[in-house]
């Protein structure tokens, strides 16, 4: 067995482990860190098949910025404790992923390579590579590795920058972004008090009911003083 | 004198050579690799516990100076000792654990802010073809890493059930997440100059060019610093752990070695935002006569220096103060001059064979150093002027407001006395 594969194993073995507590543990929190430990682990096997590129922007934004919203998320959400994961839907949901599962091992059984082959295969023509070939084969023999990885990015941003293949998917998904931020925005914007009609009225019943006590806190002040003393009282707090 | 200069680079080289001919010697081949690996790790962090350990000494001394007190001078001559006392003293500390906190998340935290820690240093290069491995993503790696080690941070936060270490983990948030956008745009004009992300090509790029990127991109050497002392939260930035609004922040629960584990994280942390200061901006281990270590550790220390001088000088910033300048000011100024770089980097070629591929003007390094530089500097100048102009009008505004509420409220106290 080559290290390659023994690090290979190891990493499927915590991702899907890492994967199945995220769905049955009872503290959210902790199903939090399970995904983080499980998109470690995704990583980790773009390390392995030599995309360092992806491993770094997974680390980036599934670990840096998304696992940390899901983690504000909980931290901000009241009774978290204990809530057990199961909800009236679980039955027809476990129902439908055992037929999914079924259906998937069906399909793949007679080859249980093939899948394999299909994930190497898209790895290995990223790479510049031909699709296909021989499986169990993770580091490329390729004494060179430093410049087809390098291969690798610079193909990605190639891809990403020519119109005929994902330039134009590129500048819908950032115009999609600047859309969400600017919308995120707007709806954390500073209002004025009487900005909505829904706003004016809350504000009018407040002022109304401010006046009425401050009127009443004054009437009982004036009773409780002479004028004098509650002129200077007045001048006092001003 | 070459040749000692060589034998002196080459040390590090020669040893680790050594060492690895010996281990492979002795055992099997995939497991000699392994063992190998994990001794230039146990190298690396030795190297950066004892830096970290030493300028700890340094900075209480230089901020005890700048303060006028004496700062440490009990443990040895001139309290050259407290590192030591300091290091016995936490390991001998009993190590607590509060009864309510998530047991499993509060021991991992130090741990894992550690283990970050080191990391970062994997992809430094502390002189020629000495480094831990030389990613061709270098640069993405070292932000990638230090946006996942707000992970330990959260951990922290949140096992330790005390409401202001939550309150820390939530402005860690703000602060962290906040800061990592300046920092990755103000990478973006050095890839694009030097067409590379790996850290060695960029440090080769400055030696050869013979300009450092200090003078091509002085805008985004300010920004890179301000983010990266907010990315590590030193001090004039240090909201997660503000002491006099949340007693300690994330750590208020750690006790003994463990709070010592996180002090040094943080402070290896520090140090590496220098080491890769450095290396983006000054020119990283390069440098005439003496050898790259020496250059790289004097480099380091004066912009470590510069960090402790700051944190000896300046007062806490407020979060709202914090947040804004990153979003108002760093982020939009950083964007216009990724523009304007990218703009004058097709315009000003030093590269004949570009000019036959894509046009432009032949001009010598040093002119385009300068012309990008003088941008930098004119879009920082213009940026301040601009912002220092918004908040002064907000403080006019401001005041008056006040004095428009303070004449109402006058005028109301005027007719109840009536």
């Amino acid at each position: 067995m080559e290290v390659s594969q023994i690090v290979f194993l190891i990493l499927t073995v915590t991702l899907l482990g890492a994967a199945a507590l995220v769905v049955t543990t009872k503290n959210l929190f902790h199903a939090a860190l399970y995904l983080i430990v499980s998109f470690f682990s995704v990583a980790g096997m773009y390390v392995l098949l030599e995309a360092g590129f992806f491993a770094a922007a997974q680390l980036l934004v599934y670990i840096g910025a998304i696992s940390i919203l899901f983690i504000f998320a909980v931290m901000l959400t009241r009774g978290t404790a204990l809530i057990t994961p199961l909800n009236s839907q679980a039955g027809a949901v476990g129902v439908m992923s055992a037929i999914m599962f079924a259906i998937l091992a069906v399909f793949l059984w007679p080859a249980p390579i093939r899948l394999q082959e299909v994930i190497l295969g898209g790895f290995r023509l990223l790479r510049g590579g031909t699709y296909g070939g021989e499986p169990w084969q993770f580091v490329p023999n390729n004494a060179d590795t430093a410049a087809v990885v390098n291969n690798a990015t610079l193909r990605l941003g190639a891809a990403l920058g020519d119109f005929a293949q994902y330039g134009a998917l590129l500048l819908l998904s950032g115009a999609l972004l600047l859309v969400g931020v600017i919308g995120s925005i707007w709806v954390a914007r500073e209002r004025k008090i009487a900005d909505t009609r829904a706003d004016r009225s809350e504000a009018a019943a407040d002022a109304r009911h401010e006046a009425q006590l401050e009127s009443e806190a004054e009437a009982r002040e004036a009773a409780a003083l002479p004028a004098g003393a509650h002129a200077a009282s007045v001048e006092g707090q001003h | 004198m070459d040749a000692i200069f060589d034998s002196i680079n080459n040390l590090v080289k020669i040893i680790g050579d050594a060492i690895a001919g010996l281990v492979g010697s002795l055992l099997p081949h995939p497991i000699s690799d392994i063992v190998v690996m994990a001794l230039g790790t146990l190298a690396i962090f030795i190297v950066v516990l004892t830096l970290c350990a030493g300028l700890t000494y340094l900075e209480r001394k230089l901020v005890a100076r700048i303060q006028d007190r004496i700062g440490p001078n009990m443990a040895g001559p001139k309290g050259l000792l407290l590192p030591i006392a300091d290091a016995i003293k936490l390991f001998t500390k009993e190590l607590t654990t509060p009864a309510a906190a998530d047991k499993w998340v509060y021991n991992l935290a130090p741990i894992i802010v550690m283990v970050f820690a080191v990391l970062t240093y994997a992809v430094v290069p502390f002189a020629p073809d000495v480094i831990g491995t030389n990613l061709n993503i270098g640069v993405f790696y070292i932000i990638a890493i230090g946006s996942a080690s707000t992970i330990a941070i959260l951990m922290a936060g949140w096992g330790s059930r005390n409401k202001f270490s939550l309150l820390g983990a939530f402005r860690t948030v703000a602060q962290l997440i906040g800061y990592e956008v300046p920092m990755l745009l103000n990478l973006i004009p050095i890839i694009m100059l030097t067409g590379s992300m790996s850290l060695v090509d960029i440090v080769e790029r400055q030696w050869n060019t013979g300009v450092p990127f200090l003078i091509y991109f002085p805008l985004s050497a300010l920004c890179f610093l301000i983010s990266g002392l907010a990315e590590t939260g030193r001090s004039p930035v240090d909201l997660l752990e503000a002491e006099s609004e949340i007693v300690a922040g994330f750590h208020v629960e750690y006790s003994g070695m463990k709070f010592g584990l996180i002090m040094i994280g943080e402070y290896a942390n520090s140090l590496a935002i220098a080491v890769v200061f450095v290396s983006l901006f000054l020119g990283g281990y390069r440098g005439p006569i003496l050898p790259p270590y020496l250059w790289l550790l004097i480099k380091t220390l004066l912009v470590f220096f510069g960090f402790m001088w700051l944190r000896g000088t300046l007062p806490r910033v407020r979060i709202d103060q914090l947040l804004n300048m990153n979003w108002k000011f760093l982020v939009p100024i950083s964007v216009v001059h990724i523009l304007l770089i990218m703009f004058e980097g097709k315009l000003f070629v030093t590269d004949p064979a570009r000019i036959a591929a894509t046009g432009g003007i032949l001009v010598p390094v040093l002119l385009q150093a300068v012309i990008m530089g003088g941008t930098s500097i004119g879009l920082l100048l213009g940026g301040l002027l601009l912002a220092g102009r918004s908040v002064r009008g907000e403080r006019l505004q401001h005041d008056a407001d006040m004095t428009a509420r303070r004449t109402a409220n006058q005028k109301a106290a005027m007719a109840l006395v009536k």
